[in-house]
């Protein structure tokens, strides 16, 4: 089971390259569990939003 | 065919430019030189701006040519990467998690944090918070999100790992999302 540092690590990293198929499944079933990094998944997706209007 | 934007409009974008410009290269000289060449550009390239894109984004777009040159510039220099080293090191982010690695603070509800973007404040915050990165993280955060160099490009130019590279970004996106908390969505009332 992945703890939420390093479902953490693994939500940052997906933003930048797809993650291989078996962490990409463990981060499945730590975000079905785990209300805090659902919510810091959803807030990484925001942030690459908002730069992109600080961009605009 | 769109009317070539006068000269004046061109120049009026300056000082955006300015800003991203010097967060990304963390040097005023480097970042007027960068912003400098990218005015001259511009104005000499303008009957070539099409209007599809706003002219705003036709000059980042011309900025970021600029600034990669200049950080191409900079990695010749022998004490470009001098200072990587204390940024790549996440033992300040220990307190975040609890020694069995769950959040010793989960990060709150933001609610509908997508209605913010329409704020001027939100976007100065923003702009603070983006300013407090450490100076390669804010560096390379920028090269990522609004350059958008792919991963690869940024390691190549930068000449770093790619796992030197997720750890810059998770550190960045973390203090952003920190600092966005603690100075915006702190009132956001849980729902």
């Amino acid at each position: 089971m992945l703890s939420c540092r390093e479902a953490s690590r693994l939500l940052s990293r997906m933003q930048d390259e797809e993650l291989p198929p078996l962490r990409r499944f463990m981060l499945k079933m730590h975000l079905t569990a785990c209300d805090g990094c659902t919510r810091f998944k959803a807030q990484l997706e925001f942030l690459r939003e908002a730069m992109q209007r600080y961009r605009a | 065919m769109a009317v070539p934007p006068p000269a004046a409009e061109i120049e009026s974008h300056r000082g955006y430019l300015m800003r991203v410009a010097q967060l990304q290269l963390r040097d005023r000289e480097s970042a007027e030189d960068a912003v400098q060449e990218t005015l001259l550009a511009a104005l000499a390239a303008r009957d070539g701006f099409s209007g599809r894109s706003s002219l705003k984004t036709w000059l980042t777009g011309i900025l970021k040519h600029k600034i990669v040159d200049a950080i191409r510039r900079r990695q010749r220099e022998p004490r470009a990467t001098a200072s990587f080293e204390e940024e790549l090191d996440l033992d300040d982010f220990d307190g975040l998690f609890r020694s069995n690695g769950a959040w010793d603070t989960p990060p709150a509800d933001w609610g509908d944090p997508v209605a913010a973007l329409d704020r001027r404040e939100f976007l100065d915050i923003l702009d603070f918070c983006l300013d407090k990165l450490p100076p390669n993280t804010g560096r390379v955060f920028m090269m990522r999100e609004v350059m958008e160099l792919e991963t690869d490009e940024i390691c190549k130019e930068l000449a770093i790992t790619a796992n030197n590279l997720w750890v810059i970004l998770y550190r960045a996106r973390v203090s952003l999302r920190q600092c966005l908390e603690q100075n915006w969505f702190a009132g956001t009332p849980a729902r």
